[in-house]
């Protein structure tokens, strides 16, 4: 038995044996042919073109009515094949300088594709990957070789492979990949938003994975854990599949509870909020009563410059527009120097998490902050905004950040410029120092939200990046829930809203415990709604206030775990009993 | 040679769909065909009838924009683009 590590991009377990896929790898060297076949070579290139619109034209039209979304991809290879400067080009080094078709291909269509990579829009950069794609089939057709992909497998298989071109997982055979191992490939890549989209586990990132697995292996895709288990034993075998079972069972059961509304067992309702991080319509806005937290950052990061205000704005309208109505809590930019921007000297620190970050740092930056307050504001009257910031560890923080927004109003107002003047300000609760006074909070911020990620971090005084000391960072610790506990206390008492947006809000075991606690708006990733939704639906109020009183008093985090689970366990076993 | 400026509205910008329709109207005329955008002062003239170097340029809204043809339709190629889009290209 071996096993080989990954990043699990699209959670599932897989059984089946390994098929090596080698996409066609282009072998082109720099070459050139004499002087008086340029016609000739030029009509290979043509003809190339030809073929190549053929086969695409074909798998539009194989696809165009089962998946048109998909088929769109292969129009968009078809725009690129007719692309008048990249043909102007490959003509001009045919003719100019006797290069070889292929390298000619080569050389122009890799050009393009570093042009579009330097765009800003990742969605742009992201059609690099079309245009290789496009290069590669060109390419084959002037080899001569034949067109292959993964569209009709005879059985069920694990597809491992260096990488996968757009053209391969779109018409990937859905009924034999039972999984993906690829050597490349991060959470954001093409493979792994696709096999997410089709619920196909898939580990990526597994170094050699092509030259150390075998074909026709049986191997076991562990893509919860992002494993890959090579010649497993018998036992792991049986293991692995009853914990597929369960697996799909459990899946199918939750999947059930997306789209519901959200109650626990004696009636009472919560609402569900969605984390985002894009200006993505497809994040889940269906499934939710409002965004708990829209983060502001993927703006900054991608930019060579500083996102203008306008650029901001219609980012912000367009998440509004997304939102359908619901209101949605713009965190202002959250960044410190763990990061660095191009356009903003922001010095390196020994302890960035305890420096100049988020709203420290804004504070600084008056344009910086300004520049997105108008934005923000300017958005607010297109649809339902909340502005939060981030950071914030005394009332002082609060009275600047307010005092920044109430500037900013002010001056929209002499410009005319419209915007909600009713617009609610709030603050993330992460910094114990703040929590400890969220009565005082309370009265001077019209909501708050609990960041419980950087509320663990400080508390414990753990920095969450350092993986030496994991076992330190305890988000299920009886101190985290007495403080939470607090903070939900007091902002209930003052009659403001209280959310907590952090990773707590989205774990089963956890959400019982806060519901208990008294909160009632949960906000989390898309992938976290349904199981919460569920969990909270097995609990009623009254349980689940008993169980909060009993993690307060228990003694360690493995306590307040173990208690936890075995209260989800007891239950469960109710209903399979009943079911049966 | 015939030009005309214009402001792109549509929230999209010139990406996806709306480049495809551009570049797809660009090439139904016989003239050459470029745009430029004109909050940069080194913007390229680009080809208006490559969907590459349009998507390159990463146009987003509101950015002001000129569209120049030259050419025995350069007239009708020009008046076409401005109008499509100033049509937001059908959006909202």
């Amino acid at each position: 038995m071996r096993i080989l590590k990954g990043n699990p991009v699209s959670r599932g377990i897989a059984l089946a044996k390994v098929l090596i896929y080698k996409a066609f790898k282009a072998d082109v060297h720099e070459s050139y042919f004499e002087a008086g076949l340029e016609d000739e070579k030029y009509k290979q290139f043509t003809d190339a073109l030809v073929a190549a619109e053929a086969e695409l034209e074909a798998i539009v039209a194989s696809m165009s009515v089962e998946s048109p979304e998909k088929a769109k991809i292969f129009n968009a290879h078809i725009e690129i094949l007719k692309d008048e400067e990249v043909a102007e080009e490959v003509k001009d080094m045919i003719f100019s300088s006797h290069a070889m078709p292929d390298y000619a291909v080569d050389m122009v269509f890799t050009e393009f594709a570093l042009l579009l990579e330097k765009a800003k829009d990742p969605l742009i950069a992201g059609r690099a990957a079309d245009l290789r794609d496009v290069r590669n089939r060109v390419l084959r057709i002037l080899k001569g070789e034949k067109e292959q992909n993964l569209s009709s497998l005879r059985e069920k298989v694990v597809v491992v492979a260096h990488d996968l071109l757009p053209s391969d997982t779109a018409t990937l055979d859905r009924a034999h990949v039972m999984g993906i191992v690829t050597e490349v490939g991060g959470a954001t890549s093409h493979t792994a938003i696709l096999a997410s989209s089709y619920k196909i586990p898939a580990v990526l990132g597994v170094p050699n994975a092509t030259e150390i697995m075998k074909k026709g292996e049986l191997v076991i895709l562990d893509a919860l854990k992002g494993q890959v288990i090579l010649e497993p034993e018998r036992a792991t075998v049986t293991d692995y599949e009853a914990k597929l079972q369960e697996f799909i069972r459990t899946e199918k059961e939750t999947a059930e509870y997306l789209d519901r509304i959200p109650l626990v067992a004696s009636g009472e309702r919560f609402s569900v909020g969605l984390n985002i991080g894009t200006t993505d319509p497809d994040a889940g806005f269906k499934y939710v009563d409002f965004v708990g937290l829209f983060r502001t950052e993927f703006l900054y990061m991608q930019s060579e410059s500083m996102p203008s205000e306008d650029e901001q704005f219609a980012a912000y309208k367009k998440v509004l527009a997304n939102a359908m109505g619901n209101p949605v809590t713009l965190r202002t930019l959250d960044i410190g120097g763990d990061k660095s921007l191009p356009y903003l000297d922001i010095p390196k620190e020994d302890n960035p998490f305890l420096g100049n970050r988020a709203l420290r740092l804004c504070l600084e930056h008056t344009e910086l902050f300004e520049t997105q307050l108008r934005a923000a504001l300017r958005a607010s009257a297109f649809g339902p905004m909340q502005i939060m910031f981030p950071m914030v560890g005394t009332i002082d923080d609060v009275r600047a950040g307010n005092a920044a927004v109430e500037k900013v109003k002010a001056d929209l107002r002499s410009e005319g410029i419209p915007f909600d003047e009713k617009i609610k300000v709030g603050i993330m609760i992460e910094i114990p120092s703040i929590a400890m006074i969220a009565d005082m909070a309370a009265l001077e911020t019209d909501f708050a939200s609990v960041g419980t990620n950087d509320l663990t971090q400080y508390l414990h005084a753990v920095d969450r990046m350092n993986p030496k000391i994991v076992s330190y960072y305890q988000s299920y610790s009886p101190a985290m829930y007495r403080i939470l506990g607090k903070i939900f206390k007091e902002y209930n008492e003052a009659g403001k809203p209280i959310s907590v947006c952090g990773e707590l809000a989205g774990e089963p075991l956890a959400a019982i415990v806060l519901f208990g606690l008294g909160l009632r708006k949960f906000s989390m990733n898309a992938s976290k709604i349904a199981h919460v939704k569920r969990i909270l639906s097995l609990f009623t109020l009254e349980e689940t206030e008993n169980i909060a009183e009993r993690v307060m008093n228990l003694q360690t985090q493995s306590d307040v775990i173990a208690y936890l689970k075995a209260e989800v366990a007891k239950r469960e076993k109710k209903l399979s009993e009943a079911a049966e | 040679m015939y030009s005309k400026q214009t402001v792109l509205k549509n929230l999209t910008g010139l990406h996806a769909r709306p480049a495809s329709e551009f570049v797809a109207c660009a090439k139904s005329f016989e003239s050459k065909v470029t745009i430029r955008r004109l909050d940069m002062d080194d913007a390229p003239e680009t080809n208006a009838k490559s969907i590459i170097k349009v998507l390159a340029q990463g146009i987003s809204v509101n950015t002001p924009i000129e569209i120049c043809a030259d050419g025995p339709d350069e007239q009708e190629a020009v008046d076409k683009l401005v109008e499509l889009v100033d049509s937001k290209f059908g959006e909202d």
